[in-house]
């Protein structure tokens, strides 16, 4: 079979002085679902449609398959995109819209036919072909955007944030929907998204952007339960990861022995290959899940805010150095909010980085 | 009754007697029309008291009015359309297009608001004039094309797509005739048909370029055929009326079934100009 996986060598993009994208390496595998995720203005819809070909090249190579496309128009990369927008053409049918890439291409009309409601019926769409753009919902919509993608038969299928402008509801549904799809297609699909949830669930693969970089890229749970440094450990994970500061002790056979800034009586042993010298300032990371309450000794939590999910609820409090902290429960039925409880982590979860963000392994 | 009544009704008679003044010239036209000569110049009242359509017979048969009529509509459709079809791509390039210079030639277009129009009508003619354009479609046609009202409008309307929608149309493989013709036009019927009418009235009233342009009577617009009407005692006002109301005719059928467009883009417009 024909490699369509997408793979960038040293891609660079300038906007005058300022470098958005400094320097990107990746590839993405032939069928991989590949995510894009990174906090507003990491560059990640830059690099989208820098392989779309919207946006020219500073410097580097983008490669499709086999072909170098860097210098290529968009229609000539076999890609497809869906936009944040749908950026559907109102005054034309959902089956025009759908047929607009292929009339543009003189393809024969049976084939256009065909292919218009292949696509439809991949997607639900056929008793929707007649109607404009304005008379359908956003998740309908969105499924048109999909279907004018799907008719072109891409290599790559590209898609810019395309569940940001649905309802929480949809978003799940069309999620779900974008998965499937994937599935049945079995394409190289790019899915660029600020919202990590949508990154856990849909890749394959994730690349985690932050400056023009990519910080790590995994698969969702190696990001999670190894990712590289404090920015993907903090990024990756709903709620967010905890950070303490803390300061090393003493070297145990191990790893290290550390305290907590503020927090004298709770020694932490953590392992660690490459252990710091003693009295290195280092930054402790644990997960919320990974906070334990305790009847024994621990970092004492004022819990000011509990978010109660049901099965799962998040405990928001401060430290009593003034740390914030989230621990999660689960099953707990007892009201929580402005008690104070102590929390310890479970052993071997702690996460260590140095003062620059750096994991200490 | 109310105070708020009594304003209403008062606001009411106000709008009346406007219409009343605005309405009185055509009234005037078409009574004149249809009295003769000599009664024009006697002692004829303000209220219709005769039906006499000779004026109307004569002007019909002995003056070239189907050759004004044919000359009218020739070249004012023609000026419409390529005067909407070179502003609209003018005003794509200058809305989709990055090129050098585009913003010095956005401000060229606005700049040649400030000239009014019979301030170049001398170099027109020299100009229509030595290249032989006298007495001809294109000299009436080729100095009316200067609409650079036309070219604000299409770029505002066309700066309003939303980009990703022409990203689209990149991505499925058009290029940016595909993109005018296929995206941005069909997106702004409307407003190209107000554009449409009111460059159409405004090409089918203009008078003095015309006037100047042509001296055949074959080739005369109907405005100009007007000045034509005179006989042997002077001007001819029941026939000068009954052309006049000819001439207005097909403008004013026009105007009944296109209103809400011709509203909207006189309101357009007189927004750009204002």
């Amino acid at each position: 079979m024909q490699d369509t996986g997408v793979h960038l060598r040293e891609v660079r993009k300038s906007f005058g002085a300022a470098e958005v994208i400094r320097g990107v390496d990746m590839d993405v595998r032939r069928g991989e679902f590949a995510v894009f995720v990174g906090p507003s203005g990491c560059g990640k819809s830059t690099l989208l449609r820098m392989i779309a070909g919207l946006e020219e090249t500073t410097d580097g190579k983008i490669v499709i398959g086999d072909r170098d496309v860097t210098d290529e128009d968009p229609v000539d990369r076999g890609v497809a995109m869906v936009f944040q927008s749908y950026a559907l053409y109102p005054h034309l049918s959902v089956y025009e819209n759908m047929a607009f890439s292929l009339r543009l291409a003189k393809r024969p009309r049976a084939e256009i036919d065909e292919k218009v409601r292949e696509a439809a019926g991949i997607l639900q769409l056929i008793e929707h072909l007649d109607k404009k753009p304005g008379q359908l919902s956003g998740g309908q919509r969105q499924r048109v955007a999909i279907g004018r993608a799907i008719v072109r038969a891409p290599d790559v299928f590209l898609f810019d944030e395309p569940l940001s402008n649905l309802d929480a509801e949809l978003r799940v549904q069309m999620r779900l929907e974008l998965a499937r799809l994937h599935q049945k297609l079995g394409a190289t699909m790019i899915y660029v998204t600020h919202d990590q949830v949508e990154a856990m669930t849909l890749a394959d693969r994730i690349f985690v952007l932050q400056g023009g970089h990519v910080q790590q890229s995994g698969a969702p749970l190696d990001l999670y339960d190894d990712p590289s440094n404090r920015f993907v450990a903090g990024f990756i994970g709903s709620p967010s990861m905890n950070f303490f500061d803390a300061v090393v002790e003493a070297q145990t056979g191990q790893g290290v022995t550390v305290r907590l800034t503020g927090q004298p009586d709770l020694p932490l042993d953590i392992v660690l290959a490459d252990p710091p010298a003693p009295g290195t300032e280092i930054v402790l990371g644990i997960r919320p899940e990974h906070l334990a309450v305790t009847d024994g000794e621990g970092l004492r939590v004022t819990v000011d805010v509990a978010e109660e999910l049901g099965g799962v609820s998040y405990q928001h409090g401060t430290l009593e150095g003034g740390d914030a902290v989230i621990f999660q429960q689960i099953g707990a039925r007892h009201e929580m909010h402005g008690t104070v409880q102590t929390v310890v982590p479970e052993p071997g979860r702690a996460f260590a980085f140095d003062r620059s963000g750096t994991r200490i392994r | 009754m109310t105070a708020k009544r009594a304003r209403n009704i008062a606001f009411t008679a106000l709008v009346l007697i406007a219409a009343a003044i605005w309405i009185f010239p055509l009234y005037w036209a078409l009574t004149t029309s249809l009295r003769s000569e000599n009664r024009i110049v006697s002692d004829a009242g303000i209220l219709m008291d005769e039906l006499n359509f000779s004026a109307y017979i004569d002007v019909l048969s002995t003056s070239k009015l189907p050759l004004w009529y044919l000359n009218s509509v020739g070249t004012s459709l023609i000026i419409t359309f390529l005067i909407l079809l070179t502003g609209m791509m003018c005003a794509y390039a200058l809305s989709q297009l990055r090129f050098p210079g585009r913003r010095a030639l956005y401000l060229l277009v606005v700049a040649s608001f400030m000239v009014p129009a019979p301030a170049l009508y001398v170099a027109q003619f020299v100009l229509m004039n030595d290249l032989d354009m006298v007495n001809t479609w294109w000299g009436i046609i080729l100095p009316q094309l200067i609409a650079p009202v036309v070219i604000i409008v299409y770029k505002q309307f066309f700066d309003a797509i939303p980009h990703e929608m022409r990203e689209a149309v990149l991505l499925d493989g058009g290029g940016e005739f595909t993109l005018l013709f296929k995206l941005y036009l069909p997106l702004n019927w409307g407003i190209t048909a107000a554009l449409s009418i009111i460059t159409f009235i405004g090409a089918w009233n203009n008078f003095f370029w015309p006037f100047l342009i042509v001296t055949s009577e074959g080739m005369m617009t109907i405005p100009v055929g007007i000045t034509q009407v005179t006989d042997s005692f002077g001007v001819a006002y029941a026939r000068m009326m009954a052309l006049a109301l000819l001439a207005a005719a097909p403008v004013i059928v026009g105007y009944l079934i296109f209103q809400k467009r011709v509203t909207e883009a006189v309101m357009i417009s007189a927004g750009v100009k204002g």
